[in-house]
């Protein structure tokens, strides 16, 4: 209350004149934001002769499923949302799996001077752009018969996503205390049961904070889909919205109805780690 | 219960030496506290009985058996940490429970321990709690009742009451002795806090810079300290420390002649007396003379401390006891509780 009576007092505006002012300042940052969305949800429920009228639609008032149906039914979109799904999963399973015992190992274990060195060397394969890599991979794809499989995808998402979640769940298990898993240890647990018993749940919000950016990166992922797959077996969301971008027409119809469900999911994820999400971004920024 | 033999046992970090060359026999049912300063080395000795820590080179027995390449787990000890290290996602009821679910022990028998362990330490009614709805004594049982639920062998203790305020520490020693009393557990206890030495141990193992002091009853260590560095870290307030000349069983300093003392001719030599053997005495008499520096109540006695020789010599009177700073004061010794120690070596001389 005192802070608020001080600025009221800065800016010459009384507490109440302030809150209608912020309230205006969210309504614009939140239409900014959510317009491109809605526009997306509105074209995908009009027909094509609608989407493009002129003075444009705004409120529609013969909505259709059209598009929906010519995504979903008529075009394998619903095969590439799946893929997308297996590759978002596999790859988050996998670069938390082994991302967290890495980052675990590095907190916890001493290998003198090498320790630094393995967390830079780590890091440092983050700071190259992903393009340079793609020739690479996709040569070494092709060598192991990988190319266009799902396969070949989580592998590299996993490779991408590594240092990011080796040093985040790094910082996380630093800051919890050591003594929780030497009295694990002295109760007559292992290493490892510590480790899942103990430790693992304190680091939960940490988990769901990286859990979250690894899905976004490869559920968004677009360049390196592009080059390793070609098939609808592989295809990810992304491929499949841009393959409706043809060389005579642009489908912006179907290109609005999946592009629309392919923001579902992730918002769906993000509302359902939210409380988790905002602790665990905060979670060690400072001590105290 | 078990008993825990230590060979020779080191511990360096580097260059740096943690433990050196320690050697320690402690019998079944004993309570053995590790005192001294911060970094002499007794967590990390505990550490290494524990199993947290790998020894350098020497032995480590519990009972017969060499346990060095032991994991914790298989040496069945209990510890409770100084940040009393309770899993701040289970509740209290979770917490004893551990060492039994690790152990796989049948539900029915893991409830009845649980109950036993909680009741030993009066927390019955917090165990659905969370630890951090409980206060720094409650979350203190809590640790106890955990490390007690399975009846080890072996009970190490690093520090416990330190987190606690004075009165809860004051309580909270008092049931920690009635607890050895009735259950006889082995234990090793390390404080930096000689009260807490004095009043728990059976003996006292006395550390300073990774080196075993002196290994004795509390009684012993304050009565008859082996050296220096022991008989100036035991007592509160400390024993007051006097340089000089012995001379055919007389002491002589700066404003100090003190005879009666033991045979020999030392020309280097430190005197120690603690506060309650000086005695305030009429001008003329006394061995020690000097000047008032001051006078500070304590309650149930008096704190006279005096300058004698450049020295703050600090003297245990009675509670009336009243003087002017400055004012010339005469101090007589109990001869037969002076302390003589080399000045170089800083080992007594008897």
């Amino acid at each position: 209350m005192a802070g608020t009576t001080t600025e009221s007092q800065e800016s010459g505006l009384k507490p109440q004149h302030q809150r209608w002012l912020a309230a205006i300042a969210l309504v614009f940052a939140v239409a900014y934001t959510l317009f491109p969305v809605l526009w997306l949800l509105n074209n995908s429920f009009k027909t094509r002769l609608d989407m493009f009228s002129s003075p444009p639609i705004y409120i529609n008032g013969n909505p259709t499923l059209f598009n929906y149906i010519q995504a979903f039914v008529e075009r394998p979109f619903l095969q590439y949302m799946l893929n997308s799904a297996i590759v978002a999963i596999c790859t988050t399973l996998l670069s938390l799996t082994a991302g967290t015992l890495a980052g675990y190992a590095l907190a916890r274990y001493d290998y003198g001077r090498a320790k630094k060195h393995i967390s830079m060397w780590i890091l440092s394969t983050r700071m190259m752009p992903p393009i340079v890599s793609i020739i690479p991979l996709y040569i070494m794809f092709s060598y192991f018969s990988l190319l266009d499989t799902k396969t070949a995808l989580v592998v590299a998402y996993s490779g991408f996503n590594l240092p990011f979640v080796v040093w985040m769940m790094k910082s996380y298990f630093a800051e919890i205390p050591r003594d929780l898993e030497e009295s694990a240890q002295v109760d007559g647990d292992t290493n490892l049961g510590a480790l899942f018993r103990v430790i693992l749940p304190l680091a939960a919000p940490g988990l769901a904070a990286t859990s979250i950016f690894c899905l976004i990166l490869s559920w968004n992922e677009f360049l390196l889909a592009l080059i390793v797959t070609n098939t609808d077996r592989a295809n990810t969301l992304p491929i499949g919205i841009a393959g409706r971008i043809t060389q005579y027409k642009v489908e912006w119809g179907e290109i609005s109805a999946s592009g629309f469900a392919a923001c579902v999911p992730i918002v769906l994820f993000a509302f359902v780690v939210q409380r988790h999400l905002v602790r665990g971004l905060s979670f060690g920024a400072v001590k105290g | 219960m078990a008993s825990v033999t230590l060979r020779k046992l080191w511990k360096k970090y580097g260059n740096f030496v943690a433990v050196s060359d320690l050697s320690l026999e402690i019998a079944e049912k004993e309570f053995l506290v590790l005192l001294g300063p911060s970094g002499c080395g007794k967590t990390t000795t505990m550490r290494m009985v524990a199993g947290l820590d790998y020894a350098s080179s020497g032995d480590i027995y519990i009972d017969d058996r060499r346990v060095n390449d032991v994991l914790p787990k298989y040496r069945d000890v209990a510890m409770v940490f100084q940040s009393y290290a309770l899993y701040p996602h289970m509740t209290v009821y979770q917490n004893i429970e551990y060492p039994l679910r690790v152990r796989r022990v049948p539900d029915e028998e893991r409830r009845t321990a649980v109950m036993r362990a909680a009741g030993m330490v009066a927390i019955e009614e917090l165990i659905d709690r969370l630890p951090k709805q409980l206060s720094g004594g409650q979350r203190q049982r809590v640790a106890l009742a955990r490390a007690l639920v399975r009846r080890p062998n072996l009970f190490l203790m690093d520090e416990p009451l330190s987190n606690l305020d004075a009165k809860l520490r004051v309580h909270m020693r008092a049931e920690l002795k009635h607890l050895h009393h009735e259950l006889g557990i082995t234990t090793i206890y390390v404080t930096h806090d000689q009260i807490e030495a004095l009043t728990l141990a059976t003996r006292v193992a006395v550390m300073n810079k990774g080196i075993l002091q002196q290994l004795a009853t509390p009684r012993e260590i304050y009565n008859d300290p082996a050296n220096l560095f022991v008989a100036g870290f035991i007592g509160s307030p400390g024993m007051n420390f006097l340089k000089g000349e012995l001379t055919d069983g007389r002491f002589q300093g700066p404003d100090a002649d003190i005879p009666d003392l033991i045979k020999g001719r030392h020309p280097d030599v430190v005197l120690g007396i603690r506060p309650e053997d000086l005695a305030v005495v009429a001008d003329g008499a006394g061995h020690l003379g000097g000047k008032v520096f001051s006078v500070e109540l304590t309650g149930e006695s008096a704190l006279l401390t005096a300058t004698v020789g450049g020295e703050l010599v600090t003297v245990r009177v009675d509670k009336d006891f009243c003087a002017d700073i400055d004012a010339p004061v005469r101090l007589a010794v109990n001869t037969t509780r002076c302390f003589l120690f080399d000045a170089r070596s800083e080992q007594r001389l008897r």
